[in-house]
């Protein structure tokens, strides 16, 4: 490890150890808190002890999918602070953290598919007013700025969060067909490919940590999904030229190297996301080669779901070993990305594994509690574990509400192909 | 031709099913080795795969036997044949082998140096595997012939859990496979493999299931005797490749996989089950 390496985690540890006081300190401020707390590490101490995951864990429905869903989004609306922003977390120390730009952007088009699905006009208002609030966050240049956004917030540009906003400027413009969306969507695109190196990757000032990162992927997804409604061939082209870079990472063991984040374990959920940024970017421009290195990557934690009836929170490279608490962030990412397969391939095995991780974590979500706590998806099981602890994270919720409708549409198609298949 | 029973409890119908039945066709097993019967994993894994009230039916159908008819006390009709003895029905492991007098030993899992060495007391031509643990490369070498199983589909096609819901929802003919068994999960030489034809009237899944069970197990005399007169002999599979493997069905693809099976539908290719 050389010298800028150490002082780099060095200053991660000082971080995370500020932030564990600070949160700490939280719990002095609103005593409150402490009996919701004390219940919920009880709760999880008492299942992680006398659970037992066997074969047919899962395999059973034990709360209708559109109940949890309702439930979830009940969570995201409540998460939606007075300017139009999303909360990152509600934390179970300090209650709910201030708007986050990257989660409010990219849980638009989920309140918009939510609204599609049940009609309910609260979850199109709140995708306006997210909308609003995101266009008082653009930089002159076009990007998006990193981080939470507080009053004494520095504002950098961030190439992962100004993609992650782009998915939710384009689908407010689908839905609203507002020329002005489409205007600051496109400007956040040509930033996007202006600042792209010539291998495709993005690094530098703009770049988490400073260095190029698979998981941008998700980025490169959003570029693609520009594309589509620009028409601008640029936009295209950084989003193939981003998704050759990650597939030159493919291992033959199916993952996917060059997560590269330093002082942080690979989180199923970055592994998620780069799995998913590469699935739906090949969907979209219409790549075998990016959909079968999604796939593969995405059969070796299938099989691993399958027979361990659980994903761990973290894998080391070529999917050794891990931290045993579950990343549920990643879990619901998991199943939308079996989900997306089972329709692209139409490969059972899919939907089979996607309908039992979407009961694990239904069976998850919080039955009853304040607002911040019901219905919302923790950042790990047990609650303690390493990622976002103590915490309900929006990005969790937003996953699994899209895994639920995801599942929703496409069992209910498979049902009827296969009671044509029974008529014919 | 010594013969060996591996089962997953002595009260496993299967386990005495087979032995039962070896033993009518005049192949006595050499001796038993069983998983204790209140194994905690596999009590949760019956309850899981059961429900509460068929596992309580189980029980009481075989710790209480006085109190239920003979044919309550067989889970499984179709098993009843074999497990038929005198008035009643052999409701363990134990009866069978006291009846027909081949020891009953009991070990906390398969692998165990003490169930290696039991085996290996026994020197066993063939052991025939009715469930339990997975097995490893030390067990499956003992039986001088190897390890047999009854797999409930066509090899290689279905491979893994759900076997037979799996080939009615892929369109795959239900069928048994009598094969040995090795490293890899279903991945072994094919002894018999044979398509099953007597499931067109079935209206439930546990019902083709339970037909399927006893099919096999005489599947798999006639392949203990076929070895013994040296009639038939093994073929390797055809692929290895992991893909083929399924996994336990969601119980709402199993409601589709159970309508195809009502509707007797059942080799009309549906859905996709290749990666």
């Amino acid at each position: 490890m050389n010298r800028a390496e150490s002082s780099t985690n060095r200053n991660v540890m000082d971080r995370r150890t500020v932030r564990g006081l600070t949160e700490a300190a939280g719990l002095l401020r609103a005593p409150q808190r402490v009996i919701p707390l004390c219940y919920r590490l009880a709760s999880d101490e008492l299942r992680a002890t006398l659970e037992y995951r066997h074969l047919y864990s899962y395999a059973a429905t034990s709360i209708p999918s559109a109940d949890a869903l309702r439930s979830v989004v009940g969570w995201m609306l409540d998460a939606q602070r007075p300017d139009g922003g999303i909360a990152a977390y509600y934390s179970l120390l300090t209650g709910y953290s201030e708007s986050y730009p990257e989660v409010t952007g990219y849980i638009i088009p989920t309140l918009y598919d939510f609204e599609r699905l049940t009609g309910n006009p609260a979850a199109r208002h709140a995708a306006y007013l997210a909308t609003d609030w995101l266009f008082s966050l653009r930089m002159r240049s076009g990007a998006f700025p990193g981080g939470l956004r507080g009053p004494a917030s520095d504002a950098q540009p961030s190439v992962f969060n100004t993609g992650q906003i782009l998915q939710g400027l384009v689908r407010a413009y689908v839905e609203t067909g507002n020329s002005k969306t489409l205007q600051g969507a496109v400007a956040a695109g040509d930033w996007l490919a202006a600042i792209q190196q010539a291998d495709g990757s993005w690094t530098g000032f703009a770049a988490y940590q400073g260095t190029a990162h698979t998981y941008y992927s998700m980025v490169s997804w959003a570029l693609a999904r520009l594309a589509e409604e620009s028409g601008e061939s640029c936009h295209a082209a950084a989003a193939d030229r981003n998704i050759d870079w990650v597939l030159a990472h493919a291992q033959p063991s199916g993952w996917i190297d060059g997560i590269n984040l330093r002082g942080h374990p690979a989180y199923l959920h970055f592994i998620a996301y780069v799995i998913q940024g590469t699935l739906e970017c090949g969907i979209l421009r219409r790549r075998d080669d990016a959909i079968q290195a999604a796939a593969k990557s995405a059969w070796v934690l299938l099989r691993k779901f399958e027979t361990h009836k659980r994903l761990l929170g973290t894998y080391q490279p070529n999917f050794k070993g891990g931290q045993r608490f579950s990343c549920l962030t990643g879990n619901a990412q998991m199943s939308c990305i079996w989900l997306r397969l089972f329709e692209v391939t139409g490969d059972l095995r899919y939907l089979n594994a996607a309908l039992k991780m979407n009961e694990m974590l239904k069976q998850l979500l919080p039955s009853k509690g304040r607002r911040g706590v019901l219905g919302g998806v923790a950042g790990s099981h047990p609650i303690w574990g390493a990622y976002q602890p103590m915490r309900f994270i929006s990005w969790g919720c937003k996953f699994l509400a899209d895994a639920l409708m995801l599942e929703q549409r496409l069992t209910g198609q498979a049902e009827t192909k296969f009671e044509a298949s029974e008529c014919a | 031709m010594r013969v060996a029973i591996l089962c997953s409890s002595p009260y496993s119908e299967t386990g005495c099913a087979v032995a039962a039945r070896l033993a009518q066709v005049g192949y006595v097993p050499v001796g038993a080795l069983t998983l204790p019967s209140w194994d905690r994993r596999t009590l949760l894994r019956k309850l899981g795969q059961w429900g509460l009230r068929d596992s309580l039916h189980y029980a009481v159908a075989k710790f209480a036997p006085g109190k239920t008819a003979n044919r309550k006390q067989v889970l499984n009709p179709y098993l009843e044949r074999s497990l038929r003895h005198g008035e009643g029905v052999y409701r363990n492991l134990r009866e069978v082998g006291r009846v027909h007098g081949f020891p009953v030993v009991t070990c906390g899992d398969q692998n165990s140096p003490r169930a290696l060495s039991q085996l290996k007391q026994w020197s066993p031509d063939l052991a025939i595997f009715t469930g339990g643990n997975i097995l490893r490369d030390e067990v499956l070498k003992i039986p001088r012939l190897g390890v047999l199983n009854s797999h409930l589909a066509l090899l290689p096609e279905i491979r893994g859990m759900s076997s037979p819901e799996w080939s009615l929802l892929c369109g795959v003919p239900l069928g048994i496979t009598i094969h040995f068994m090795d490293s890899g999960l279903d991945t072994g030489p094919i002894l018999l493999r044979r398509e099953f034809t007597s499931g067109d009237d079935c209206e439930a899944l546990t019902d083709l299931r339970n037909r399927m069970i006893a099919e096999g197990i005489e599947l798999l005399a006639e392949a203990v005797a076929g070895l013994d007169c040296g009639t038939i002999s093994a073929v390797a599979q055809a692929e290895r490749e992991a893909d083929r493997q399924f996994f336990v069905m969601h119980e709402r693809l199993k409601a589709v996989a159970t309508r195809r099976l009502k509707k007797g539908r059942l080799n009309t290719v549906a859905g996709r089950c290749d990666g």
